[in-house]
């Protein structure tokens, strides 16, 4: 009885801890950033984490924050607002970041985002694109482009710069995909496409046989496909195996070189439109694209050069304005200037980024810069 | 024509969707038991498939040859392990209420796609040289030799074990474990071997199943089985609990609806729903599902 | 302080639901895996109507009802299948249920429903507020379990057909658990839908209703202290294993599995196993 019951304490003990969480390490920069780590978009925050982790390591390297280190607070919130929210709850008191970035889907960083704002503390997004997350407050801000604007981008790209009227566009039924699509449509009458047919498809569906029959119906000169690396991979596969030869146009959610993995000979010719420019002469991108190859052992990928973007944003923001005062962190991060590697990063009065697009393609199996799409009218977010 | 397009690509799914099915309604018609770690099966048989292919690639001339070798090394390592999941996790609990079966299932599906997480990475994974990427004539439509694969595979193995069930000594001792286990057990037939092979071949037949869609997608995912565990499940009751010949033309004729349907119904319901939606109106009209169970 | 606030209403908000499954599975035997459809129905219901203005009390009225009418219908359609077959009808109506609310925007289609307005009580005031209605809902599904109801849900539970030879109307009380369940799910949709401020489809697919129902199971299928031990448990396990949170959910899964496998009664088998050796400890 005895034995059971000191196994018991024991286990108690070890409860408390760990729900009391880290002990206090000496001085300090707490970032908090709560990332799927497990469940169906485990892939995308792993490769957030790495970024992030990467971003932190380089600004330890270069003296941490005015001699005080800087420390990533992780945490799992399996992409669900349900965990996110008491992870974003326990990051504001228990463990008092200044402030924090969301490695997560936009579901969960919209759930945290309010919590956050609530208890004003700055909190960036790096790839969640709910057009809402922004307005929970002046306190949230994001380093992606919302849906809408990439998609009002893609339409210039397709209708003008490629010259491409006749398209199909087919959508990924989730937020993402369905504000890219919103914007694409806004702006397709601008460029003079002619959207043929739209087709849905779930964030699970991995076979598109009738979807690619139904395509070569309708014989478009472009599709416009919305989708992640693991749906637009086996997409584009199959568009090719089923023998429609149109240009195929995707954003971010491609950017990874699991997309060439999956598609093969397929993805040659895809373009997308995107932050990360694999053939950047800015020497901060082409370093993090060394530094985060070295460190994760693959290729850098959008998500995880937008969540080092955010934790550089956060990081030269506290060189600023210092770490003691969050509101006027917030002001610092709000006006600031800062070359990353995903492009030249201000705000908007929303909180929205304003940066070029730029346009890649796959090229020999690579990512390769095929063009810059820069109008500040059709790009701009809204501010309010 | 567009029409017959969408019935040999809803006939290519649902090729996939019997190969799957058809292991769980052997599980159910033997055990009455819901075996949805099934769906485990299947992905684990795709990244061994995906996996040995990769490696005798480079040793061996021909992708297809490396395939062949690689599905059959994967349907015979899942099989065994059916077999062993049937042991430690099924037979113990025989005596149990249904549900504690199928709760046991469920949190075994989910600590196996974990573990393909954790051992195969959150990426998934391809095949560096897929073999049977090139196209093929077909009456009015071209189809990846894969596709054609998949649809034969489904037939040959399906048929197949018709044909075990039928005509060999095997396949009528089962046959009969499966009506009565005391009456054959009391005939001298070994009802734990029936239960073995039972697991064997339905196993064996998603890990086809995995290393074909592997072919057909290029992609395998520790989440891979997720949508197969429940639509699977829909499947075996729209084709009557038990009985084989009517869980594979439910397949099919899913197989068949989902294709139309994502593409004219789109608008109104998404993919899975549609199944579903196909299983309830067909069970409030034939609450023993489309054919009577055996 | 704040943090275990946010749990407690995380722990109360699960328990309500596990324990409104409960009517329904554990007391009558209907094994469903799709009872996050309620919750959602319950959610959203509650949602749109604050946002339209209603006050919060009536949303969650409203939300509550609205379940239990949706309850109703499937509790219908359940009656025409039996078992395993039930099982499969109502994970498809979880899925219908997303399907369809995937689909139309004005349910907020895939961005889901935001900025849901703040009921003014304060965090402690939610927490004493969820905390009530588990109590309450604790309370009425003991009394369920010792009234007459509650034997014959016992007895449809053991064996139906037998049941039914006794004279008890098997569909009415079906129907019935049905209806209380699903409406105390809806109840706990609405309160979730208010603490979290935002609700989209992913919160009530096939994985949270295989969540709840594992919390019954664990807790011990039909035992009220049981599951609300383990929904208070599991509910938040994952925030407490963040410091091993790679292998949360392998962890999850075989804690499903091997209550399963070595003590299928869940928690209040084993609990009832401890008292019977402690008390013939006693004894001896």
């Amino acid at each position: 009885m005895f034995k059971i019951r000191s196994l018991q304490s024991v286990a108690l003990a070890a409860a408390l801890a760990a729900i009391g969480g880290t002990a206090n390490a000496a001085d300090t920069v707490k970032i908090g950033f709560n990332v799927p780590l497990t469940g169906f978009a485990a892939a995308d925050g792993n490769s957030a984490r790495v970024g992030a982790e990467l971003a932190v390591e380089q600004a330890n390297a270069a003296g941490g924050i005015n001699g005080e280190k800087v420390e990533l607070v992780v945490y799992d919130d399996q992409a669900s607002p349900k965990e996110a929210v008491p992870i974003a709850t326990k990051l504001t008191t228990q463990d008092d970041v200044v402030a924090a970035v969301s490695g997560s889907y936009s579901g969960s960083t919209r759930a945290a985002a309010g919590v956050f704002q609530s208890a004003k503390v700055p909190y960036i997004s790096a790839y969640a694109i709910h057009p809402d997350i922004t307005r929970a407050g002046d306190y949230v801000f994001r380093v992606s482009f919302m849906g809408e604007v990439q998609g009002r981008a893609g339409a210039k790209l397709i209708g003008e710069d490629l010259g491409k009227k006749r398209v199909v566009m087919i959508t990924l039924k989730n937020d993402f995909g369905k504000s890219l699509a919103a914007g694409f449509k806004e702006a397709a009458g601008k460029y003079g496409i002619d959207i043929v047919n739209e087709y849905e498809y779930s964030i699970k569906d991995r076979q598109f046989g009738p979807l690619v029959s139904k395509i070569k119906a309708d014989k478009p000169e472009a599709i416009y496909a919305s989708g992640y690396f693991f749906t637009a991979g086996p997409l584009v596969s199959q568009l090719r195996s089923g023998g429609v030869d149109a240009l195929v146009v995707g954003q971010e959610g491609y950017d990874s070189d699991k997309f060439m993995e999956i598609a093969g000979k397929a993805a040659e010719g895809v373009i997308i439109t995107t932050s990360l420019d694999r053939d950047s002469k800015s020497p901060i991108t082409q370093h993090f694209i060394k530094e985060f190859e070295k460190k994760a052992g693959y290729g850098a990928d959008m998500v995880a050069a937008s969540a080092h973007t955010a934790v550089g944003v956060l990081v030269k923001a506290m060189r600023v304005a210092g770490t003691k005062d969050r509101a006027a962190l917030r002001d610092a991060i709000s006006k600031i200037h800062l070359t990353a590697s995903t492009g030249t990063i201000s705000f908007n009065d929303l909180g929205e980024v304003r940066k070029d697009v730029q346009v890649q393609i796959v090229k020999d199996g690579k990512w390769h810069h095929h063009s810059v799409i820069s109008d500040p009218d059709l790009l701009a977010p809204p501010s309010k | 024509m567009l029409a017959f397009e969408l019935i040999v690509q809803g006939l290519v799914q649902g090729s996939i969707y019997a190969l799957i099915a058809v292991g769980l309604t052997l599980v159910y018609g033997l055990l009455r038991i819901l075996h949805v770690a099934h769906a485990g099966l299947f992905t684990l048989g795709g990244y061994f498939c995906v996996l040995i292919t990769n490696l005798l690639v480079g040793v061996l001339p021909s992708p297809t040859g490396s395939f062949a070798i690689a599905v059959i090394l994967s349907m015979v390592v899942v099989g065994v392990l059916g077999i062993v999941i049937y042991r430690l996790c099924y037979q113990p609990i025989l005596d149990k209420p249904p549900y504690v079966a199928l709760i046991a299932s469920i949190g075994l599906f989910i600590a196996m796609e974990e573990l393909f997480r954790l051992v195969f990475g959150p990426y998934g994974i391809s095949y560096t040289n897929p073999p049977m990427a090139e196209s093929v004539e077909f009456l009015f439509t071209s189809l990846k030799q894969a596709e054609v694969l998949t649809m034969l595979g489904a037939i040959v193995l399906i048929g197949g074990l018709a044909v075990l069930a039928s005509r060999t000594r095997l396949g009528v001792a089962w046959r009969a474990t499966v009506t009565d286990p005391e009456m054959a057990q009391s005939f001298g037939i070994d009802i734990i071997k029936v239960r073995y092979l039972n697991f064997f071949i339905g196993s064996a037949l998603a890990a086809a199943a995995g290393g074909l869609v592997a072919l057909l997608s290029n992609l395998v995912e520790p989440t891979m089985g997720s949508v197969p565990s429940y639509k699977a499940l829909a499947i075996i009751v729209l084709g009557g609990l038990g009985d084989v010949r009517g869980t594979l033309i439910a397949a099919l004729a899913l197989g068949v609806i989902e294709s139309f349907g994502t593409i004219y119904l789109g608008d109104i319901l998404d993919r899975d729903a549609i199944a579903f939606a196909f299983l309830i109106v067909v069970l409030m009209l034939r609450p023993q599902g489309l054919f009577r169970s055996a | 302080m704040e943090y275990a606030i946010t749990l407690g209403i995380l722990m109360g908000n699960s328990v309500i639901l596990a324990l409104s499954l409960n009517l329904i599975s554990g007391y009558c035997g209907q094994i469903s895996l799709g009872h996050a459809a309620f919750y959602g129905v319950g959610a959203y219901c509650a949602a749109l109507m604050t946002k339209a203005g209603i006050p919060f009390a009536i949303a969650l009225a409203a939300g509550m009802g609205l379940a239990g009418v949706v309850g109703v219908i499937v509790g219908l359609a359940s009656l025409r299948v039996r078992e395993d077959f039930l099982a499969i009808t109502t994970m498809g109506v979880g899925f219908l249920f997303l399907g369809i609310v995937r689909q139309q925007d004005w349910l907020g289609g895939e961005m889901g429903i935001y900025a849901i307005p703040d009921p003014g009580l304060g965090k402690t005031g939610y927490l004493i507020l969820t905390l009530a209605v588990a109590a309450a809902v604790a309370v009425f599904s003991l009394y369920v379990k010792r009234s007459w109801m509650g034997f014959s849900f016992d007895a449809i539970a053991d064996d139906e057909d037998t049941a039914r030879m006794l004279g008890i109307d098997v569909s009415r009380y079906k129907l019935t658990a049905f209806a209380m369940g699903t409406a105390i799910a809806g109840l706990a949709g609405g309160l979730y839908a208010h603490d979290i401020k935002y609700i989209g489809p992913d919160s009530f697919g096939f994985v949270e209703s295989i969540s709840i129902l594992s919390m019954v199971v664990i807790g011990g299928i039909g035992s009220v202290p049981g599951v609300i031990i383990a929904a208070a448990v599991l509910s938040v396990l994952p925030q407490w294993m963040q410091f091993i949170a790679e292998y949360k959910l392998l962890i999850y899964g075989g804690l499903l599995f091997a209550v399963m496998r070595f003590s299928p009664g869940g928690l209040a088998e084993m609990a009832n196993r401890a008292i019977r050796r402690w008390a013939r400890e006693k004894t001896a």
